[in-house]
């Protein structure tokens, strides 16, 4: 579902993504690690078309993202670290903002469905965006890919400032999601997260990606030590 | 995606309460320039009533005296304001040659505080030099007071600039852009619908507000439809340009503080500079010729004429020899001079005239050939027109009057030479000024500005697409 080939992003002489080689399926995590400027944020920019490649290529659902860059939105959701959304409008108004310019026509009563199946609180719905904490906008990101009924799920660091309770009920809707068959690909910093919902994590450092590893197949602390070691953080790991 | 724009644009602009201040702003600002223009407006139609009431008043004073004299009554009355003689009604009993104001008068004053708008033209006037043209600048003519012009081309971009100076950055800034840039849509087209919302929001507010501010002060628009539609048309592509103008440089330049700079920027170059610059180089290519050396002319050569008038008498007289056989009591007064050195004057005078005027056309064509460069310019003209203050409505007063006024002089001729008398029953034929406007028609300013509208959105485009998308989205 997510396939990118040898992509690379130079800025002059400085490489950002080098030679990256991933895929997602349908229905998998995939947790990309790494410290900042690691080249996380460039892949997923690179994934939406923000920016374009120096060589190499992206595929979101089998299209080309240079080539298709309307048609492959159609099938992805974004949830950057920060999602902001219309201030002055509710909950639901922005659901059907979103939803509506991405060509999904939902009724009321649908649009407060799909917010609930997000795991908002329904007194929540008619309120405006500028009263909600950041994991209540989070929540309303996940409506908006449901809504959209997106394949795939690019999050830049979702968990980042949210509470430990908030954070465990997104990862907790990234795992129904995944059950749906979308096929997530996470940049974030928290390992504990990872290692909860992610089927496939990558280390990056440099822009390359340095390890992988099936999420099943490794615990937390041998994670947190291989992330270390990829990192240089040698005095950390003993 | 535009039926979603458009339901969720109205709803934020009404909850960020831009629509109520919009609607506030507008209807104060078109409420007070119309106002000021009605109130100007009906100084200028007291100022013609009263002179064309002390036409009346003076008029019914010589029927008075004519019907003693012609009674074989005793006046008193000095004898060279007799109305018997016709060179004392054509000098102490003039007509009044008035400009009335036209019915959307009210919406551009300006001019109207620097040109006269009655003369009372007298056989003994100096016509061919009426104090026209004071005013020699084309630019200064075009632009005037707090009226509804000035709101129009001064104000209204700046309202539509804080309206619209942020669309795109503000997303940016916010956060936002990138979740709508993931969404199957292009910004650039984005961009234009919301623009355009806006621009038809605050279309319908101005709409809105000019037909109320027109209703509450007792004007009805509909009465001049034409004139009406044609100030919508103007204003409504004027406020277009702005809004393309807003469009590039929302796709173009990038932060909010430097969108607002660079259309601040436009507004200064649009609205001051180019009408400046226009004006500066039509008075340095044309300088208009001194008219203090002008009136110095006339006064030498008044002179000059008067110490010969016994002569151009008789060159007149061998002129016109249909004045010169009634002629019979061979009596010579000072009219009969003084009117044959008249055309004389009038004939020698006329380079210095002609230069003068020649250099001021030549300034108004310099305006004409480079106005498109501005819509502002535009604008004020076509608002000018209609109001029929424009500098074609005053010089077409003026020929009307030159013309009027030569009539007048004429009119008195037979009289004069032929040693007739003016009686009652010349009255009714003393001829009478009636001044005739000007025909205008704003489609072809409306389509100038709706081109240069177009032609700005084009660039916008082109920028757009030549831009990286880097600057924009990347983080």
């Amino acid at each position: 579902m997510i396939i990118t080939n040898n992509l690379t992003k130079k800025y002059g002489e400085q490489i950002a993504l080098d030679h990256l080689n991933l895929n997602v399926k349908e229905g998998e995590i995939y947790c990309l690690l790494g410290a900042n400027g690691a080249g996380k944020t460039t892949t997923i920019n690179l994934l939406l078309g923000f920016i374009t490649p120096t060589s190499g290529s992206a595929f979101i659902n089998q299209l080309d993202v240079q080539e298709n860059p309307k048609a492959t939105k159609r099938f992805l959701a974004y949830i950057p670290e920060n999602l902001m959304l219309y201030p002055n409008l509710t909950a639901v108004e922005n659901l059907d903002y979103f939803s509506g310019i991405a060509g999904k026509t939902l009724s009321r009563s649908d649009l407060k469905i799909v917010l609930e199946e997000a795991g908002l609180q329904s007194e929540a719905f008619e309120n405006r965006i500028s009263t909600f904490s950041k994991g209540m906008r989070q929540k309303v990101g996940i409506a908006i890919a449901l809504a959209k009924e997106a394949k795939v799920l690019l999050l830049d660091e979702p968990t980042s400032g949210l509470d430990p309770k908030a954070s465990n009920e997104f990862g907790v809707v990234l795992q129904k999601l995944r059950e749906k068959g979308v096929a997530t690909l996470m940049a974030t910093h928290d390992l504990f997260r990872a290692k909860e919902v992610a089927t496939q994590i990558g280390i990056m450092k440099d822009g390359q990606l340095k390890q992988q590893f099936a999420g099943h197949d490794i615990t937390l602390p041998e994670l947190e030590k291989a992330y270390l070691s990829t990192m240089d953080y040698k005095e950390l790991v003993s | 995606m535009f039926s979603y724009n458009f339901k969720y644009e109205l709803k934020q602009l009404l909850r960020s309460r831009w629509i109520q201040l919009l609607s506030i702003v507008l209807l104060l600002l078109f409420g007070f320039s119309t106002f000021n223009g009605i109130q100007k407006v009906e100084k200028r139609k007291k100022d013609i009533t009263t002179a064309q009431e002390e036409v009346k008043e003076n008029d019914a004073m010589m029927l008075k005296l004519l019907d003693s004299v012609e009674r074989g009554l005793e006046v008193s009355a000095s004898p060279w304001t007799i109305p018997t003689s016709p060179m004392a009604v054509g000098n102490y009993h003039p007509r009044v040659a008035a400009m009335e104001p036209q019915s959307m008068a009210f919406m551009a004053t300006g001019q109207a505080d620097l040109f006269t708008h009655y003369v009372k033209p007298t056989v003994s006037g100096d016509d061919f030099a009426l104090n026209f043209t004071e005013m020699t600048s084309p630019v200064q003519l075009l632009f005037g007071s707090f009226d509804l012009a000035f709101v129009i081309v001064y104000l209204l971009p700046l309202l539509i600039i804080a309206f619209s100076y942020n669309v795109l950055s503000s997303e940016k800034e916010s956060g936002s852009l990138r979740l709508l840039a993931a969404q199957p849509i292009g910004i650039q087209n984005w961009v234009l619908q919301k623009l355009g919302l806006r621009f038809f929001w605050l279309a319908v507010l101005v709409l809105i507000a000019l037909t109320v501010v027109f209703l509450v002060h007792g004007i009805n628009p509909f009465a001049q439809a034409a004139v009406y539609f044609g100030l919508l048309g103007i204003v409504l592509t004027y406020m277009l340009f702005w809004f393309a103008l807003a469009f590039l440089i929302n796709l173009w330049v990038g932060s909010s503080a430097k969108n607002a700079v660079a259309l601040l920027g436009l507004w200064v170059v649009f609205v001051l500079l180019v009408p400046s610059v226009l004006n500066q180089m039509g008075n340095t290519l044309y300088p208009m010729p001194s008219r203090t050396l002008m009136i110095n002319e006339m006064r030498s050569l008044k002179a000059e004429v008067t110490a010969r008038q016994d002569e151009i008498l008789d060159n007149y007289l061998r002129d016109h020899p249909e004045y010169a056989l009634n002629d019979t009591t061979q009596t010579r007064s000072f009219w009969h001079r003084y009117m044959a050195s008249q055309s004389l004057i009038k004939k020698e005078l006329s380079p210095v005239v002609d230069a003068y005027e020649e250099q001021l056309q030549k300034q108004q064509d310099w305006v004409g050939r480079f106005k498109w460069i501005s819509p502002a310019i535009i604008a004020q003209e076509s608002l000018n027109q209609m109001a029929g203050t424009s500098t074609q409505d005053y010089e077409s007063f003026r020929k009307q009057v030159i013309g009027f006024a030569a009539s007048w002089r004429e009119h008195f001729m037979p009289f004069l030479y032929n040693n007739q008398s003016f009686s009652q029953q010349d009255y009714p034929n003393l001829p009478k000024f009636v001044y005739t406007n000007t025909k205008t028609s704003v489609q072809n300013r409306v389509l100038l500005i709706l081109g240069l509208s177009v032609l700005v959105y084009l660039i916008g485009i082109l920028m757009y697409k030549r831009q990286t998308k880097n600057n924009l989205l990347a983080t």
